[in-house]
């Protein structure tokens, strides 16, 4: 073995963990916690965002729709009445 | 593990600073190395059914902390956070044990790319055979003593550029 080879182990010798790093390895294994993974969180906001904004959507929709329902009964309620009019001009 | 016949307390105990300190020469981040250790010795509870002895606890405990360093470093993309320029120089012809010495060859050695490093680490932390690094790293021996060679050689020339070694 040359000099660098003592070097070397020497250099990068084993290094203790910080104190009481096996008591908190230990008490986290005894009481384990439920770990989300990060892309399972990710992902779930964007299911979040995206139904939010389908549901928004639907509800523009609907309000739209109901816009147009009613203002199709407007006129038709008009309509009669104008009909209704002609009719009467004629007899 | 306690069902397999050992404890996983003991196993932690034993382990701690082979764990802790592959994932610190090789990220040389003491507080990302805790938590790799961490992780590592989590894992190995999850997966205390499949682990047959305190043996292959050893050889699965060695193997997920350099995967688990390896990926670390390959996300962070971590580089040396102080330039080697900026090192203290060692004494021309840097004497054995000289600590100057040991932070610059620590400095070299973060220096080179994920999988030499870990080669690096593993054979002169762990004082493991070309074989062993092989079979944790699952890779050619070939290629374990080609890295060796090549990350030795390379080392060899920056500190002869540095005036240490020429004795």
């Amino acid at each position: 073995m040359d000099w660098l080879d003592q070097e070397l182990k020497q250099a990068l010798a084993r290094k203790e963990p910080p104190a009481g790093f096996a008591d908190r390895v230990s008490r986290s294994a005894r009481s384990p916690r439920v770990m989300m993974p990060r892309w399972i969180a990710a992902a779930a906001a964007v299911v979040v965002v995206a139904g939010g904004s389908i549901a928004w959507r639907e509800h523009q929709g609907r309000l739209a729709k109901e816009q147009v329902m009613t203002a199709m009964r407007m006129t038709s309620a008009k309509l009669k009445h104008i009909q209704g009019r002609v009719r009467e001009v004629r007899q | 593990m306690e069902g397999a016949g050992w404890d996983f307390d003991a196993l932690v105990r034993e382990h701690q600073s082979m764990v802790f300190s592959l994932a610190y020469h090789f990220l040389r981040d003491r507080q990302a190395a805790e938590e790799i250790a961490q992780e590592v010795f989590l894992a190995l509870h999850r997966s205390r059914t499949d682990i047959e002895s305190p043996a292959h606890a050893a050889f699965w405990l060695r193997k997920v902390a350099a995967q688990r360093s390896i990926d670390e470093a390959r996300r962070r993309k971590r580089r040396p956070q102080v330039a080697l320029e900026a090192t203290p120089e060692p004494a021309a012809g840097g004497t054995p044990g000289d600590p100057m010495l040991g932070e610059l060859l620590r400095r070299l050695i973060a220096t080179l790319p994920e999988t030499p490093r870990m080669v690096m680490v593993m054979r002169y932390q762990e004082d493991l055979e070309p074989a062993e690094i092989a079979a944790l790293l699952e890779m050619p021996v070939t290629t374990v003593k080609s890295h060796l060679k090549r990350s030795l050689a390379l080392l060899r020339g920056k500190l002869q550029r540095r005036g240490v070694g020429e004795q």
